[in-house]
């Protein structure tokens, strides 16, 4: 069982506050989504998880497993388990798919098997109706944007990580990479009971991946949280004050508890 | 393929009827000359092993409509190198070229002679000293087309310099000029990229660019992401950017990753 855990989280971009005193936990086998409007902080979210350093934290802690890693590097967060499948992935010329993941993995782990490599990442490709030559490019090079959303959950499974964020994996899908996408993570979760924290803006994605909770986030700090019946409340009204003044709040409830 | 193995002033070559090839030695200034004419399409590498403080010339003759698939490989510890290329009508020529000296001090002159001459020039080039590179393209008839990319990555005492020059002129109409400089830095030392174009005709299509820097943050952090430590991560992107984009099989860009590897042990 593996628990991640913010507390009262602050961060800010060029003077800027876009997280303000954040707080979730998230356990193996849950999954949150959390929704809301551009520009709320959701991505930043993520990649301060991650350790990005583009990012400053001003106060508050985050914690995996009861360990502080404020101060770990993005790797070594990496090694704890946790992974991000990024919005935009990039592009990184030169250095093949396959030298990426060997190189991956022979950081995590010296007991790394080639055979078992190679058989893995086949089987995954297949899964994921990846081209097989995608083994071979360049990470994300030339790969459309159904493509790159894929190769982030290839790495997934080949990575086997036990906290699993990922920042709007649905855009930039077809209905058919949609459906692959949200099946593969959802098989992920079953076979390995990760914890997953889903970053999304639609409700398509969640047909496929079902979250126990749902939250939205608005000002860098979450205003609502209930369970998956929350998303058609945010079909009917979006994000304004009807939506937050409807049912009831786990957040709201919290606050006026304390 | 077409093979050529210069050590020193020793030459080993493996040619078919499409290369011919001659060297001559020591002229009144202490540099030798070789000499190579392509003329048929073809392939061919050209390594350079210098042991020793060796002035070489080397023109590279290639004759109307051929097509030139070049890879060069120059390693060693000081190279004062001259390399002329004179293309012909037609002849379209790839030079993929790798560098791993100590010193260097290359002129690069390429003679874009024949109307429809096209190059891609692509050099990188690792440096653990002093690297001057001067490379100049001059477009003498029209239809012409040269992509010069030079890629630089600076480590321990390396100083990189790039002075490329382009020339276009009067006359030479509807032209291609592009050029691409980049540098990894990876020490305090000082890098220079002068990017020139001298272009003397309207209707010429130009566009230079000049980089300096470390490597990129962000694909950094995605590499990181994946629990990959700064060194290796730095290391796979030197290894990306040194082998990314030359035109040349997996055995030789194996060669390449091994020599940088070398470097980090």
């Amino acid at each position: 069982m593996h628990v991640l855990r913010i507390v009262d989280l602050c961060v800010s971009v060029d003077d800027k506050l876009i997280l303000d005193k954040f707080n979730l936990e998230i356990k193996s086998g849950e999954i949150h989504a959390i929704m809301g409007p551009n520009g709320t902080g959701k991505s930043t979210l993520s990649k301060v998880i991650m350790g990005d350093s583009n990012y400053k934290v001003l106060s508050g802690k985050i914690f995996f497993d009861d360990k502080e890693i404020n101060g770990l590097s993005v790797d070594e967060r990496a090694r704890l388990g946790i992974f991000l499948g990024m919005q935009m992935p990039l592009e990184i010329e030169g250095v093949s798919n396959s030298d990426f993941l060997r190189t991956a993995l022979h950081n995590r782990n010296d007991d790394f098997k080639l055979y078992d490599f190679i058989k893995k990442i086949n089987k995954t490709v297949e899964q994921l109706k990846m081209d097989k030559s995608m083994i071979h490019r360049g990470v994300n090079q030339g790969f459309s944007g159904g493509e790159r959303k894929k190769n982030e959950i290839l790495q997934m499974y080949m990575l086997e990580p036990n906290t699993i964020i990922l920042d709007e994996i649905d855009s930039g899908l077809d209905v058919d990479s949609l459906r692959i996408v949200g099946e593969n993570v959802m098989k992920y979760y079953c076979d390995n009971k990760p914890a997953i924290l889903l970053i999304t803006h639609y409700q398509r994605l969640l047909d496929y991946i079902k979250p126990h909770y749902v939250h939205i986030m608005k000002n860098g700090s979450l205003v609502k949280s209930g369970d998956a019946s929350l998303v058609s409340l945010i079909e009917k009204y979006g994000y304004d004050e009807k939506l937050l003044n409807e049912g009831t709040s786990i957040i709201k409830e919290k606050r006026e508890n304390e | 393929m077409n093979k050529i193995i210069l050590e020193n002033d020793e030459v080993v070559a493996q040619l078919d009827e499409s290369v011919v090839y001659e060297l001559s030695y020591s002229d009144l200034l202490g540099v030798n000359l070789l000499k190579i004419e392509v003329f048929n399409d073809t392939s061919m590498d050209l390594v350079y092993n210098f042991g020793s403080d060796v002035k070489l010339e080397v023109q590279i003759h290639v004759n109307s409509g051929v097509h030139l698939n070049l890879y060069e490989k120059v390693v060693g510890d000081k190279a004062k190198v001259r390399t002329k290329y004179y293309l012909l009508d037609d002849s379209d020529v790839v030079v993929s070229k790798f560098d791993d000296v100590r010193v260097v001090n290359e002129y690069v002159v390429i003679m874009l002679l024949g109307m429809r001459a096209k190059i891609k020039y692509n050099l990188k080039t690792v440096a653990l000293d002093v690297l001057n590179y001067d490379i100049l393209t001059y477009h003498n008839a029209s239809d012409t087309v040269s992509n010069i990319i030079n890629n630089g990555v600076c480590i321990k005492d390396g100083r990189i310099k790039f002075n490329v020059s382009s020339f276009v002129p009067s006359g030479s109409k509807n032209c291609d000029v592009s050029q691409s400089n980049k540098i990894v830095n990876l020490t305090d030392n000082e890098c220079v990229i002068k990017p020139n174009l001298y272009i003397d005709e309207f209707d010429v299509s130009a566009s230079h660019s000049a980089w300096i820097g470390s490597v990129n943050e962000d694909s950094l952090f995605y590499l990181m992401s994946r629990g990959i430590d700064r060194d290796s991560a730095t290391r796979l992107l030197v290894k990306g950017f040194l082998t990314g984009s030359l035109d040349i099989d997996d055995d030789k860009k194996d060669d390449i990753i091994r020599r940088i590897d070398d470097y980090w042990r």
